[in-house]
C-alpha cells in the first residue's frame, strides 16, 4: 500500500467492526470453513503484492459480499455501511493507482484471491456472505498491519 | 475415557479465553446446579477454518475451571474456538463454546518493564516492551512491539509533593522528564496504547524516586 498512498482511516473500520464482530460472527454456523483462507492467501502476500490483493480483495466485498448480504438488524447495518464505504472510498483510489500502473497484479497474487473466490462460491450466496462478513477483523487486521511502519527492533 | 450420557446435565457457564500477550487461557464457570458437586471437565479447541476440534489432553477429566491453550493458540494470525463440557459420573452436559476468539485483536498487552534514574531535576524512563508468551523458556522472545509496530507508551507522572499529575506521550523507548524539582519524590506508571480497536492494556505497577540534591544551592550557601 505504501507505493499507492490512499488515505484510509483503518482504526475507524476496525472499531466498526469490533462493535458487530460477535453479533455477525454468531450468525456463521459453519466454523470449520474459512473463505479468506488467511494463511494460504492474504498472510503470503509480499509487500509488492498488497496493493493488487487488497484492491481485489475490497472489489470482492463490494460486489459480492455487502451486495448478498440483507441485515435486519440496525446496529449492524450501520457498523456495516461505514466498512462498506470506506471500502468503496479505498477501491476507487486503488483504481487510480492502478491506472497509473502503480497497483500491479503479479499472477501468483490473482491465483491466491482466486482460491478466496472460489472458497465463496462453493457455499450457498447467503451463507458465504455472513462467513466473510465474519472474517473481516481478519481482513481489517491485514490492512492495518500493512499500512502501518515496519517495527524498529 | 469412559463415554458418558449427555442428557441434560447442564453446561458449563461463561466461557471465554483469558489472554495477556498472547497468553491464552480457556475459563468458565461450574453450571450453577451442581456447585459442590464432584463435576469434571473436559476441553477441546478448533483452529477456525479447519476440519475438527482438538484434544487438549492435560485438560481431559480436570475439576479446575481453567485450561491453558496458549501453546494450541500460539499462531496470532489465525482465530480459535474453545468448549467444555461437564462430566458427573456417567452423565455428562452438551458442549459450551467460546466466541471466535481473535490473539491479535483481543489479547491484553501488558505493561512494559520501567527503569528509573534520578538526576537533580529530571528523571530518565527507559521503556522495555512486553514480550509475548513463549512455549519454551528457551525460544527468542518476541516483543509485542514487533506485534504491534504501532505501539506507544502513555506515562503518567505525579508529584507527591505538590500532589500534581500529568501524561506524557511516548513513541519510543526513552523519556526524559526535565524541569523537575530536586530532592522531591516522584511516581510513576506506564501504559501501553495501540491505535485502532479498543485494546485492554495494562498499567505498570507505580514505581516511585525521588530526584536528586540540587549541588548549586550547596554552593550559595
Amino acid at each position: 500500500l505504501r507505493r499507492c498512498l490512499i488515505s484510509m482511516d483503518i482504526h475507524h473500520m476496525e472499531k466498526s467492526f469490533q462493535g458487530i464482530k460477535t453479533a455477525v460472527q454468531a450468525k456463521d454456523s459453519f466454523q470449520n470453513i474459512t473463505i479468506l483462507s488467511a494463511s494460504e492467501t492474504l498472510y503470503n502476500i509480499t509487500s509488492s503484492d498488497v496493493c493488487c490483493m487488497t484492491k481485489d480483495v475490497l472489489q470482492f466485498y463490494v460486489d459480492k459480499v455487502f451486495r448478498n448480504h440483507e441485515e435486519s438488524d440496525p446496529r449492524i447495518q450501520r457498523g456495516l455501511s461505514t466498512i462498506a464505504n470506506s471500502f468503496l472510498h479505498i477501491r476507487n483510489a486503488l483504481e487510480q493507482c492502478r491506472s497509473q500502473k502503480n497497483c500491479y497484479c503479479r499472477k501468483e497474487t490473482t491465483s491466491k484471491f482466486q482460491l478466496i473466490v472460489r472458497n465463496y462460491e462453493q457455499m450457498e450466496v447467503k451463507a458465504a456472505a455472513i462467513k466473510s462478513l465474519g472474517e473481516l477483523d481478519i481482513l481489517l487486521s491485514w490492512i492495518s498491519r500493512n499500512y502501518q511502519p515496519k517495527a524498529t527492533t | 475415557s469412559a463415554p458418558c450420557f449427555s442428557n441434560g446435565l447442564p453446561k458449563p457457564t461463561n466461557v471465554t479465553f483469558s489472554s495477556v500477550n498472547m497468553k491464552n487461557v480457556l475459563q468458565w464457570n461450574s453450571p450453577e446446579s451442581l456447585r459442590g458437586a464432584e463435576v469434571v471437565y473436559t476441553v477441546q479447541y478448533l483452529i477456525y477454518g479447519q476440519k475438527r476440534w482438538l484434544n487438549k489432553s492435560e485438560c481431559r477429566n480436570i475439576n479446575r475451571t481453567s485450561c491453558d491453550l496458549s501453546y494450541e493458540t500460539y499462531d496470532h494470525e489465525e482465530q480459535y474456538y474453545g468448549r467444555v463440557k461437564a462430566i458427573w459420573g456417567k452423565h455428562c452436559s452438551k458442549w459450551a463454546e467460546t466466541e471466535r476468539f481473535n490473539p491479535w485483536l483481543e489479547t491484553q498487552i501488558g505493561p512494559p518493564v520501567v527503569a528509573l534514574t534520578p538526576g537533580e531535576k529530571s528523571i530518565s524512563v527507559v521503556l522495555t516492551a512486553p514480550q509475548k508468551w513463549k512455549r519454551n523458556a528457551e525460544d527468542t522472545s518476541i516483543s509485542m512491539h514487533q506485534i504491534y509496530p504501532n505501539m506507544k507508551y502513555n506515562v503518567s507522572i505525579y508529584n507527591s509533593k505538590t500532589s500534581k499529575k500529568w501524561y506524557k506521550f511516548v513513541i519510543n523507548y526513552t523519556l526524559e522528564l526535565s524541569l523537575l524539582e530536586s530532592e522531591t519524590l516522584y511516581c510513576i506508571s506506564v501504559q501501553v496504547y495501540v491505535p485502532g480497536p479498543l485494546r485492554k492494556t495494562k498499567p505498570s505497577e507505580k514505581q516511585c524516586i525521588t530526584t536528586l540534591k540540587d549541588k548549586t544551592s550547596e554552593l550559595k550557601v
